[in-house]
């Protein structure tokens, strides 16, 4: 993205400024939420509470950038420059987990709709048109079962975030979702981690350095924030083991 | 009352009395204190003496020229710690200045330091000065409406009383108030509620679920008052009076006032509720007690000179503006920060700071007050705009200014910051950031709120973006959203749809090319020929076309091919010697030995053939 004057974060901010439940207002401000969703509000934000001195504000906001602009070298470039000034552990995955997202997951949805609808008409005309047009139509089938396999591609990459939080405060992860429960080892705040079942104000999680304990809920903020719909595909996606 | 009560009461009273003796007093002590001690002429202040270990006659009114001092309230405070029994007398002093001074009131008891009360002879203006401009601040002193059983219940158990700065306000204007529920001890089992308003001509603000707890002794009689320390604003002009009240349970007497021991003396004390509840003879009644009321002249605030950017402020403010860094890059965000403090309605002190200012990009203010009273009615509140250069060179920030409306002058303020300087560079290259990274911080110094200090992850940071476009109503991506899902769905749906109504009609089309080769089971082209051949005498057409007739419609009566319909087949379902068969047989024979028809048995066997055509089914 191009680089002019900006820092935006404010009037971008403070509509819906309180929507957020940080459970500790009285340690950290009320995180900003744009009203309007983009890479570069986002990332404005971001910027500002890496500014404020608020590391982990600003690795949420990093990450809710890089769900819409997953390529952004300014975003990674930041995002991985906070994490680093923190002491923050390296979020570990392989080279398909880092590059399997290619654009906005908004814009890869309406190009594998695209892909479907370019699909679905060729196919259908294949069977009615003369072999003139035979080669052109396999040609636009098979562009878009291309898109739509991007589309999906990326939809299932992106469904590793639904279920993605950042630690707003370091947290001790404990071995069964109850207060009294031993500490099994302390979360450091700003990493992001794996929520992989919810019980009783508890988050079952497992962090960047792949361990897995409950931690509180109220010590997450969720990367992109929970709604109905996200809540329900997160059940699906990871049920939890019986 | 019965000698065994008596008994008891006599038990109780030695007990009480070793008790005190027991007891060892503290030394005696005495403190002053003023608030406010900064006040404007014809405003009043108050002079609390508290003689620790003293009784009241201890303490007496201090004599200072200029001043007058005039007793509005005496409270006392016992308290027991381990045995140590601390008993506490205070008298409180309203202080009228007579002219403005510096007045040092000396203390009440040697020993005790004095107290200085400055009296301004008024509200000063404001000015400009460099990034600061102040306006006088004269202070609300708290006037106070003497106590007195006038305000108390009709059986003196409780009591609400105001204690008001003043009397004469402005609309919005706020001014402190005290609100101090007594509730003698005994008397009172409960309190209900908070303290609340009568009428919606004021406002107060929210009241503290934890009040100031204190013993009082009015008219001898031991009291617990509660007081809340507040600010109240009048919405509307006009002489309003205000009371307020609370809901309480007292307990009542059940028993009648003359007692054995007569009208005076002993019988006052044994109908003390305390007695009385001891030995059961009270009830419990729910009651409210209000305040006398408190007439105010409200003032509509004056429309002539109202400045343009004046927002609803209303007391004494002073104002100071400054910039977060004095140099700063073209596109490097500064913040502009404007501090207004004092005292009034913080609530409607607001201000758009800076817009639409050339060569720098403006983005909308945000507020933060921070009282420094309970009551919100004294503190700071601050602006913070964040600003952008877009031009390099020695630039400046224009003045910001505030407006309000003073009530001891009677008039507008304004003040007006001065411009602050700021050296902006030109936009730096973009720099790689691999550059900027720190050595690894050390995660220790973290602190555990999540928060680090400010310079460490935001230096080497890369430049904030231009926000373009629409974004997205919701974090969500489109894929997992429902509506967003149905769209490809319907897509999906129509899709197919015209896959099988394409197919549908491919199937219709093939049936119909089968329906083509299929042979017709219409006997009626035959039923021509058949008429053809008798009339040219032909026997052997006739009767071929005839069987061949009957073929057809007994296929379709029987559910077969025509090519099924042999002789065998009509022998087996109609009989040998049935017509058809007949038929059948003498169209083989004509075929090989030929037969010759009369007119008339050409007409025989065709009513025969089409009376079985036309019947309507043939088993």
């Amino acid at each position: 993205m191009k680089r002019t004057a900006a820092g935006l974060f404010f009037s971008i901010a403070v509509v819906g400024s309180a929507a957020l439940g940080v459970s500790r207002a009285e340690t950290v401000e009320q995180p900003p939420i744009p009203s309007i969703y983009s890479a570069a509000a986002l990332y404005d934000v971001g910027n500002f509470y890496a500014r404020m001195g608020r590391p982990a504000l600003a690795v949420l906001n990093y990450e809710r950038a890089r769900v819409f602009a997953p390529t952004d070298t300014d975003i990674q470039a930041n995002l991985r420059h906070v994490r680093e000034s923190v002491g923050a552990p390296a979020r570990t995955g392989g080279w398909l987990s880092q590059h399997d997202r290619l654009a906005n997951p908004n814009t890869m949805y309406w190009i594998g709709l695209f892909g479907l609808a370019l699909a679905g008409t060729s196919l259908l005309l294949l069977r009615r048109w003369t072999s003139s047009h035979r080669a052109v139509l396999r040609t636009g089938a098979v562009i878009g079962v291309a898109f739509m396999a991007l589309a999906l591609g990326d939809a299932f990459a992106t469904a590793s975030t639904l279920h993605e939080s950042v630690v707003m405060f370091a947290t001790p992860a404990s071995a069964s979702p109850v207060s009294a429960a031993d500490t099994l080892f302390t979360v450091p705040f700003a990493d992001v981690v794996s929520v992989r079942d919810e019980h009783g104000g508890f988050d079952l999680i497992i962090d960047s350095q792949g361990r897995e304990g409950w931690v509180a809920s109220r010590d997450l903020q969720p990367v992109i924030p929970r709604s109905e719909a996200v809540r329900g595909f997160r059940q699906v996606i990871h049920r939890p083991a019986t | 009352m019965n000698i065994q009560r008596l008994k008891w009461l006599s038990a109780l009273m030695a007990l009480t009395i070793a008790s005190t003796g027991i007891a060892k007093e503290s030394p005696a002590a005495v403190t002053q204190s003023i608030e406010p001690a900064t006040i404007a002429l014809g405003e009043a202040s108050r002079l609390t003496i508290a003689a620790s270990g003293a009784d009241t006659s201890e303490i007496t009114p201090p004599m200072v020229n200029g001043l007058e001092f005039v007793a509005v309230g005496q409270s006392q405070r016992v308290e027991s710690v381990n045995g140590v029994t601390t008993s506490t007398t205070s008298v409180t002093y309203q202080v009228i200045p007579r002219e403005a001074g510096v007045y040092t009131i000396p203390g009440a008891a040697s020993g005790t330091p004095p107290v200085v009360l400055t009296v301004n002879p008024g509200s000063g203006g404001s000015g400009p000065s460099r990034g600061f401009a102040t306006a006088q601040t004269p202070q609300v002193a708290p006037g106070v409406t003497p106590a007195g059983r006038a305000d108390m219940n009709a059986d003196g158990s409780a009591f609400v009383r105001l204690h008001l700065a003043k009397h004469e306000l402005y609309v919005g204007e706020t001014i402190p108030v005290d609100i101090e529920v007594g509730m003698r001890n005994g008397f009172v089992a409960s309190l209900n509620g908070l303290p609340t308003l009568n009428g919606d001509e004021f406002t107060l603000n929210k009241l503290s679920s934890e009040p100031q707890k204190t013993e009082d002794v009015i008219d001898g009689k031991p009291f617990t008052v509660l007081t809340w320390h507040s600010a109240l604003a009048a919405v509307k002009p006009g002489t309003l009076s205000l009371t307020v009240e609370t809901p309480l349970t007292v307990r009542m007497r059940t028993r009648p006032d003359a007692g054995p021991f007569g009208e005076a003396g002993l019988d006052a004390f044994f109908n003390d509720p305390m007695f009385q509840n001891f030995f059961g003879a009270s009830t419990e009644k729910e009651i409210t007690v209000a305040s006398k009321p408190a007439n105010f002249t409200v003032l509509a605030l004056p429309t002539r000179d109202q400045p343009a950017d004046f927002s609803g402020a209303v007391g004494h403010f002073s104002v100071s503006s400054d910039l977060s860094d004095g140099k700063a890059a073209v596109g490097d965000p500064v913040t502009l920060r404007m501090r207004i403090s004092g005292t009034g309605n913080f609530d409607r002190v607001s201000s758009p700071m800076l817009h639409d200012v050339a060569r720098w990009k403006t983005y909308a203010p945000t507020a933060n007050f921070e009282p420094s009273d309970s009551m919100g009615f004294r503190g700071v509140k601050t602006f913070e705009q964040p600003v952008i250069a877009m031009q390099p060179g020695a630039q400046s920030l224009p003045p910001v200014t505030f407006s309000w409306f003073d009530p001891s002058t009677r008039q507008y303020a304004q003040a007006r910051t001065s411009p602050l300087p700021v050296d902006i560079s030109p936009a730096p290259e973009e720099r790689s950031v691999a550059h900027q990274l720190r050595p690894q911080a050390n995660p220790s110094a973290l602190t555990p709120s999540g928060s680090a200090p400010a310079d460490a992850a935001a230096s080497g940071l890369r430049a904030d973006h231009v926000i373009k476009g629409r974004g997205a109503a919701s974090m969500t991506p489109y894929y997992y959203q429902p509506k967003y899902l149905g769209v490809p769905s319907a897509l999906l749906l129509a899709l197919s749809g015209v896959w099988f109504w394409q197919r549908r009609r491919e199937q219709a089309a093939a049936d119909a090319i089968a329906e083509g080769n299929r042979p017709s089971l219409d006997p009626q082209p035959l039923i021509n020929v058949m008429d053809d051949a008798r009339t040219a005498g032909d026997s052997d057409l006739f009767f071929k076309s005839a069987r061949a007739a009957l073929q057809r419609d007994l296929a379709s009566k029987w559910q077969l091919s025509p090519e099924a319909i042999t002789l065998e087949e009509v022998s087996e379902r109609l009989g040998a010697k049935s017509d058809v068969a007949r038929l059948f047989t003498l169209a083989d024979e004509t075929a090989y030995a030929g037969t010759r028809l009369t007119t008339l048995d050409y007409q025989q066997w065709r009513q025969l053939v089409m009376g079985h055509i036309n019947a309507k089914g043939m088993s």
